[in-house]
């Protein structure tokens, strides 16, 4: 026995740019690293100075497929901040673009990047020969979710229609009802999804995580709650820094989240999930049980269940919304600006996405600090590798390398854009 | 959800895609033709401007016979230079694989869209050498004189793409 180096140069169908590296001593994992190397980007830096009314326009721009996570967040962190409230249909509203999202994202990952893995194909365009009719309903799904961030956005990629206080401009009854459609077919596939991946071959693997989430009084968190963990925690929003803390470390140019007495915790659809099952409809709870869902998951490789069932609610929840819609009389509620310091967070498709903003009088930022589901997740991404590999480490390279990439992609990492080329090398020692 | 396969009675249904992003220089050229064709072309013809996600164009190009798409390329040929692939006859090469940012292009869109038996019958692809793609830069003249070049080029294109399937049989 001696050392040896498993290193996957490029991470492939997740968001961005991320190589892994193992390394093996007399048959044990000594260290698991998820390096990122996406050059850093600098957002909270270029928000200084800027007035608080462009927040949710640059913030969109840190990821093309959860833009709406970093608008929701902004614009609360800024409405927290003035002392502003958004009620009623415009808080509907909110819920509904956000539901867009939601499905859109998962749909993307659970069929185009996740189901692969599971069922032993390379990609999705491979996959799609032999399980066509499945790529065709997720695509559907995808394209219910983008109708909604369209209509609701003005666009769906980077959406321009939300603003502090509300929105700039309001859809109709009339148009919403064809998006509705769209949605009612969409919840539909969103069963024979549950039900497809429920069947996938899922490898016997738990971990005992600290889950953290948001948790609502009454709802399936999107916009609004307490942090809550599995543990012991139960705190404010603003009061997130008390617990948690982000630490620079030399192998990735993203920060690692950790909880301040304890180390890792995962935020996502799993902690989600667990924090909050007692919140879906019953007609959910009870598709999650049929498809060999707990109320708890503990197996990261079943997240992609976990998503799936998260579409399904995200579908039901957005035709609840529109069901329920009238317009308001005003589009956005009077923002006065004020010196303060406001809180945001919410729910991204990948868990929360937590930003503080200090303002002058003005409303020109001072400081701002936005802290992203994945790098929360970093360091149980890690864990997760080193416990995962340690369990084959008798197998061939490539299998364990397999492995180990769709342990990541369990966790939907959005580093910020894919890649598309994948080197292995082994180094012995 | 696709309807009727009526290529074989009804008129050819041409559908054309212009790529990019006009706010990255050169990466515009797609969106500059499509700008350039707007109210050139038979009313039966489709022309959509497509930003970024290529997996949406699946759903615009359902029942489309013959497609075509303009974008940029960087492919270490002259700035302006125009490629034409027609996939009848030629692979898409990776070198030539149109600029894009995201998990899924052109390329992907494509050969997901055959694997699924959704593709067009033909696609022909108008591949703009770019020269800069910085955020906010304007278009270089090249690539400004190659999307008036490649509007004239595409009016042609869909004259011949339009005539009856026998005379336009791949060879």
């Amino acid at each position: 026995m001696g050392t040896k180096t498993l290193r996957v140069d490029y991470l492939t169908r997740v968001e961005g740019e991320g190589a892994l590296d193992l390394d093996v001593s007399d048959g044990k994992i000594i260290a698991a690293r998820l390096n990122i190397f996406e050059p850093p980007r600098f957002f909270e830096a270029l928000l200084r100075g800027r007035s608080y009314a462009e927040i949710p326009d640059i913030v969109a721009r840190i990821c093309g497929i959860c833009p709406i996570a970093y608008q929701m967040s902004g614009v609360h962190a800024i409405e927290d901040a003035f002392g502003i409230k958004v009620g009623g249909q415009l808080r509907a509203l909110r819920r509904l673009i956000y539901c867009g999202e939601w499905i859109e994202s998962h749909a993307l990952h659970v069929v185009m990047l996740h189901a692969p893995d599971f069922l032993g194909y390379p990609d999705a365009i491979r996959m799609a020969a032999d399980h066509g009719d499945r790529v065709r309903d997720g695509l559907a799904i995808r394209k219910a979710g983008n109708a909604l961030m369209r209509i609701l956005g003005g666009r769906e990629i980077h959406p321009v229609n939300v603003r502090v206080g509300g929105f700039y401009s309001l859809p109709s009854r009339t148009e919403l009802a064809p998006i509705a459609e769209s949605l009612e077919r969409a919840r539909d596939l969103a069963i024979g999804l549950v039900a497809w991946v429920a069947g996938f071959p899922f490898p016997d693997f738990e971990r005992d995580y600290e889950f953290v989430g948001l948790r609502h009084p009454g709802e399936y968190p999107f916009n609004e709650g307490r942090v809550v963990s599995s543990r012991d925690i139960d705190i404010s929003i603003a009061e997130y820094e008390t617990e948690f803390e982000e630490r620079q470390v030399a192998h990735s140019t993203a920060l690692h989240s950790v909880v301040r007495r304890r180390g890792a915790y995962l935020v996502g659809p799993l902690a989600r999930y667990a924090l909050n099952f007692d919140r879906l409809p019953a007609s959910v709870q009870a598709l999650a049980r049929t498809a060999g869902l707990d109320a708890v998951c503990r197996n990261p490789f079943r997240g992609i269940v976990v998503r799936a069932v998260e579409i399904l609610y995200a579908c039901e929840e957005a035709l609840r919304l529109i069901a329920a819609y009238e317009p308001p009389d005003m589009a956005s509620v009077p923002v006065q600006p004020r010196a303060a310091v406001g809180f945001g967070c919410t729910e991204a498709p990948r868990g929360i996405c937590w930003h503080r903003y200090e303002f002058d009088e003005g409303g020109l930022i001072r400081t701002a600090r936005i802290v992203p589901p994945t790098s929360q997740n970093q360091p149980s991404i890690e864990a997760d590798l080193a416990e995962v590999a340690a369990g084959i480490l008798d197998q061939p390279d490539e299998v364990i390398r397999d492995r180990c990439e769709q342990s990541i992609r369990n966790y939907d990492p959005c580093i910020s854009c894919s890649t598309h080329f994948l080197r292995l090398s082994v180094r012995r020692t | 959800m696709t309807g009727e396969d009526t290529r074989k009675t009804a008129a050819r249904r041409v559908l054309v895609v212009g790529i990019g992003n006009p706010e990255r220089g050169d990466d515009g050229v797609g969106p500059a033709v499509a700008h350039r064709l707007a109210g050139r072309l038979p009313g039966d013809v489709g022309l959509i401007v497509q930003g970024g996600d290529m997996l949406s164009l699946l759903g615009d190009w359902a029942g489309v016979d013959a497609l075509v798409c303009v974008d940029a390329a960087v492919s270490g040929a002259s700035p302006g230079q125009i490629h034409r692939l027609d996939l009848a006859a030629d692979e898409l090469p990776r070198d030539l694989a149109p600029v894009s940012s995201h998990a899924f292009g052109l390329p992907e869109a494509i050969a997901l869209a055959r694997a699924l038996g959704e593709a067009p019958r033909r696609i022909v692809i108008y591949a703009i050498e770019g020269r800069c793609f910085d955020g906010g830069a304007a278009m270089s003249p090249e690539a400004v004189a190659a999307a008036e070049a490649v509007a004239g080029h595409i009016t042609a294109e869909i004259a011949r793409l339009r005539q009856p399937e026998r005379e336009t049989a791949q060879a």
